[in-house]
């Protein structure tokens, strides 16, 4: 029997395909990215080592640092507005049942399944100071209608909103299993205890979630560190580079702005950014659920 | 049922007006710009300069739809995300099947470090391999082809398959497939006959996550291919941007109409898609 | 733990071996290889026309009007008289062509013919790197090139490609909504910011801008800096760019100027954010007054997508004099921006070379853009007046007559690409009053630092 499982053979058989994937994919490209990060490469022609140069001089890059200090405000935005506000919905839409829950879940999930090149699209269509819905809606309000939501000093929320409000349903769904996955009993229990709904919200619920909540703050924080799509279709990082995030920032300097090698270092620097955060998360998670 | 018991006896109505509202109100903010979005591709260009909210158009112009239909390259490029996609998803299962087995089942001593290795790939951002992945694809002569699409898109859903499919078969008991083994069937008939058929419901959530996420994606796309060949859905809508800049009521039309065979999707597979979301969100 | 260090060493191994094959390669003169495959394809389709495939790289998305019709119907027209000759045409915007062009660049295999400008901006860098392939002079001496036209395309006395049209900047705008306010076309550029007050109050943007783009701020900013100068703000900037002194009072008032206007509700709302299409929009749905933009959008005129009452009412005037400024009404912004290239890695160098050659006869692209109503090109387009021009073309070919000076290459297309990332980041900044005219203009001097 333990042969039959030990067969070396065998093993190589059925890893190999999904190693060399991962290699040829993953791990191929962030060597090769290394290694161009170590060189004044433009994008054309030659191009000479120049050891760490690039990142001497991504340390000093204001944008680099600001697009960071915008995925960490997109973390937050997503930990402080979107999750809460999943979470209390979640909870409600619980206690509704039968029809009424499935039709408000498929609403709330629907922008999910459409495609970020439209959501992006649509969005700079609704932020439209000429035409756009959000000014429409603005003067209905009695307010003057001319707001331009990304323009500069408030792009930057104007992609968070839109960011927040593509991925509510995903996270209230998340939320909403982990909330039908408590034993009903509990809620008996307290009711009959007296308790009303938001005390068992805050005395069970919450208390209950919390695995769930911290898998998806670690989730928020690394989503928000790769965000790319929306930003590059929504703003391209502008006005300026006021919206500039990572993923974006190196796409521009590597193929607008003629420096693929400096794009690469901003990648070796993304990358490690995102390992080390889901790193340090999971300590935290840890430690807490020790302590 | 039960938490419907715990509602009724407590009929405390503004408590439920407010429920209602915040419900209502989410449900509002989040399907009135889809609803903008279709009102204003039926309508003509220069209805759209309007204040009000929604226009009621003087003639519906489904001629919009034509337009988007026809030169959005629509059926081709459905046919191009279908393929890949379920390409993608196949591979994926099938590749994630048997590592889960090797990694979960089988006694060798890199197992652990392997799967670590791939589970790492989660962590790593998509886009940082854009650059590198580009300059590969270019020397080996597979950029505009199928296979640049599809390599990223397998590595990139392999941590998640592989992660899910390895907890659901942690929790499969090993006696079957050991009865099996003992009756003479090979490693690899115990897998795809046996154990497979055992993780149906974790199979249908890798499925539904891998497609979510390759689906919608084109800044790979736009990168590594060039000519309208295996161009995927999303191409239409930016392609559109500079073919009709003028037109904005037909830009509106192609994007509900790139955006239809998903939600009539999500529509039919409503109950998967979000059993499936959920299981791998709460796995995960 | 031996183990894992094995396999970090073999997976190690494994990349390295990949970057090693992938360097070599870029070492290797592509070029080389090019020319051996390119040269047995010529003999072949000597002599037995074997079928041929040329991909053209093209920026003109739009195939059905402007531009990018009269690209498409030489094709078309080519691809008859040449039945063994397939085109395959990928097409992106300006934007994302650039982007797409880049990353084309650094891998082996270029389309055969692309779409370039003949700007430093640019050009340079391609041209250095060695991606385009040199042009024979001598085939375009009947041609009739406009005198200079073909400088900005090329390099030591070799040409590197041909341009497309010769554009004016120019402010079109709407007659029919200037005479129902009772407005005039603003003679000085105070008349103009004045006027804009007006249109203001009428509720109406006064100028639609595609500040987005960010490129037409900084042609916006030339403008206005050829208006005070006068002879030519070309030697000037490309003097401060090398000497990294941009101290001259003419930056400085125009940047002032800028500022200025954009202060004063000169363009729409929001114009920072406001990309190409968006502007136009607003003109042809008569949201905007005006709309600055280039000659090339004279095909406007015949758009069908635009209503009728709009698009009959398109006239243009250039930029205003500025009081004090040297400048007279004829000395406008123009140059020869974008045209065509063949590549040096192209696997049809040849045949790309014929189609070039066959679309820029006079009677090719010249003819069917003018007879189009699309644009002027840098040849000599005068021959083919036909009479029935639309008003904006009478008015484009008047003011390219009547020119006294042409400015040549805005201030961002001077410089390397990194100059003019630089200039579109910081004319915007400067624009929406993020940054004062001094910090613009150190700003530029700084790049090179």
């Amino acid at each position: 029997m333990h042969k039959a499982y030990s067969n070396k053979l065998v093993i190589l058989s059925l890893v190999l395909p999904g190693i060399l994937t991962f290699v040829f994919a993953v791990l191929a490209p962030i060597c090769l990215s290394v290694y161009y990060a170590l060189t004044d490469f433009s994008g054309l022609g030659d191009y000479n080592f120049i050891g760490g140069t690039n990142f001497i001089e991504l340390i000093h890059d204001t944008n680099f640092w600001l697009s960071l200090r915008n995925s960490l405000l997109l973390a937050a935005g997503f930990i402080l507005i979107q999750h809460p506000l999943a979470i209390i919905t979640a909870a409600i839409l619980d206690r509704l049942g039968k029809h009424a829950e499935g039709f408000f879940r498929c609403v709330y999930f629907l922008p999910n399944v459409i495609s970020v090149a439209i959501i992006a699209y649509l969005w700079k269509f609704i932020y439209n100071p000429s035409f756009g819905l959000l000014n429409n809606v603005i003067e209905i309000f009695g307010g003057k209608g001319e707001v331009n939501m990304l323009g500069t000093g408030t792009a930057i929320w104007a992609v968070l909103v839109v960011l927040i409000w593509h991925g509510f349903g995903w996270g209230m769904l998340i939320y909403y299993t982990g909330i039908k996955n408590i034993d009903p009993t509990l809620y008996e229990a307290a009711s009959i205890d007296g308790a009303d709904n938001k005390i068992s919200f805050l005395r069970i619920t919450l208390p209950l979630m919390k695995p769930v909540i911290q898998v998806n703050v670690t989730l928020a924080v690394i989503t928000a560190l790769k965000q790319m799509e929306t930003v590059y279709l929504l703003t391209n990082g502008g006005p300026g580079n006021e919206t500039q995030f990572m993923a974006n920032y190196l796409y521009k300097q590597a193929f607008s702005s003629f420096k693929y090698g400096y794009g690469n270092s901003i990648s070796v620097a993304f990358v490690s950014i995102c390992i080390l955060s889901t790193i340090i998360l999971n300590r935290i998670f840890k430690e807490k659920a020790e302590a | 049922m039960n938490n419907d018991s715990v509602i009724n006896k407590r009929p405390n109505p503004t408590s439920r007006i407010i429920m209602w509202s915040i419900l209502i109100l989410f449900a509002v903010v989040q399907i009135f710009p889809l609803i903008w979005l279709v009102n204003f591709s039926l309508v003509s260009n220069n209805e759209m300069f309007t204040n009000g909210l929604l226009v009621w158009p003087e003639k519906l112009r489904f001629d919009n739809y034509v337009k988007a239909f026809i030169d959005g390259h629509f059926l081709l490029y459905l046919k191009n995300s279908v393929l890949i996609n379920v390409l993608a998803v196949i591979i994926v299962l099938f590749i994630s099947v048997c590592m889960a087995f090797a990694c979960s089942r089988m006694y060798w001593k890199l197992s652990k470090v392997v799967k670590g290795l791939i589970l790492l790939g989660m962590m790593i951002p998509i886009h940082a391999t854009l650059l590198p992945n580009y300059m590969i694809y270019d020397r080996l002569q597979i950029n505009d082809s199928i296979w640049a699409l599809l390599i990223p898109y397998i590595a990139f859903s392999l941590p998640q398959g592989l992660f899910l499919t390895c907890s659901f078969m942690e929790s499969i008991p090993r006696e079957i497939e050991e009865a099996a083994l003992i009756d003479g069937c090979g490693i690899y008939s115990v897998i795809f006959i046996i154990i497979t058929p055992l993780l149906k419901t974790s199979l249908v959530t890798v499925s539904i996550m891998t497609f979510l996420n390759n689906w919608n994606e084109f800044m790979m796309a736009s990168t590594y291919l060039n000519s309208p060949k295996w161009r995927t859905l999303p191409f239409s809508v930016l392609e559109f941007t500079g073919l009709y800049s003028s037109n904005y009521a037909v830009q509106f039309a192609v994007m509900s109409l790139t955006a239809a065979p998903m939600v009539i999707m999500y529509f039919m597979l409503n109950k998967h898609i979000t059993k499936g979301v959920a299981m791998g969100a709460v796995k995960g | 733990m031996m183990k894992k260090v094995l396999v970090v060493i073999l997976t190690l191994a494994l990349t390295i071996s990949l970057v090693a094959c992938s360097s070599k390669g870029t070492k290797e003169p592509t070029s080389e290889n090019g020319t051996t495959k390119e040269q047995t394809d010529v003999e072949k389709s000597e002599d037995v026309a074997d079928p041929v495939t040329i991909k053209v790289f093209s920026n003109l998305p739009d195939r059905t009007s402007g531009q990018g019709f009269v690209e498409q119907t030489l094709f078309d027209a080519y691809m008859d008289e040449n039945t063994n000759v397939t085109i395959e045409v990928e097409t992106l915007d300006d934007e994302a062509y650039k982007t797409k062009f880049k990353a084309y660049a650094a891998g082996s295999k270029m389309p055969d013919l692309v779409s370039v400008w003949g700007q430093p901006g640019f050009i340079d860098e391609v041209i250095d790197a060695g991606i385009l392939e040199p042009l024979h002079e001598e085939d375009y001496k009947e041609y009739g090139f406009i005198n200079g036209s073909l400088d900005g395309f090329s390099k030591d006395g070799v040409i590197f490609g041909l341009p497309r049209n010769t554009d004016v900047l120019a402010f079109y705008y709407n007659q029919k909504m200037f005479q129902d306010h009772g407005w005039t076309v603003p003679q000085t550029y105070d008349e103009l910011l004045t006027l804009a007050d007006k249109i203001n109050a009428e509720d109406i943007i006064p100028v639609a801008m595609d500040g987005g783009d960010k490129w037409p701020l900084y042609i916006f900013i030339t403008d206005l800096m050829m208006k005070i100068d006068g002879s030519g703000i070309l030697d000037k900037v490309k003097t401060a760019i090398t000497n990294k002194d941009f101290s001259d009072p003419t930056f400085m008032q125009a940047a002032d100027l800028l500022y200025e206007s954009a202060q004063r509700d000169l363009f729409e709302i929001g114009f920072e954010t406001t990309d190409y299409g968006t502007a136009q929009n607003l003109f042809t749905n008569a949201q905007s007054a005006m709309y600055y933009m280039g000659s090339w959008d004279m095909s406007m005129a015949t758009n069908q997508d635009i209503p009728a009452e709009i698009r009959d009412n398109i006239r243009v005037f250039t930029m205003p004099v500025i009081q004090g400024g040297k400048a007279t009404a004829t000395d406008i912004t123009a140059w020869n921006g974008g045209g065509y290239s063949i590549t040096s890695s192209g696997a049809q160098k040849e045949e790309a070379r014929k189609l070039l050659n066959y679309m820029f006869k006079p009677e090719g692209w010249t003819k069917l853009a003018w007879e189009n109503g699309v644009c002027m090109s840098a040849q000599d387009f005068a021959q083919f007046e036909t009479g029935n021009e639309t008003e904006i073309q009478k008015q484009f070919m008047q003011i390219v007559k009547t020119s006294t000076n042409i400015s040549g290459s805005p201030l961002g297309d001077l410089g390397t690409t990194e100059f003019k990332t630089v200039t579109e980041d910081s004319v915007q900044d400067l624009s929406i009053g993020k940054i004062t005219s001094e910090e613009f203009l150190t700003g530029l001097e700084n790049v090179y630092k």
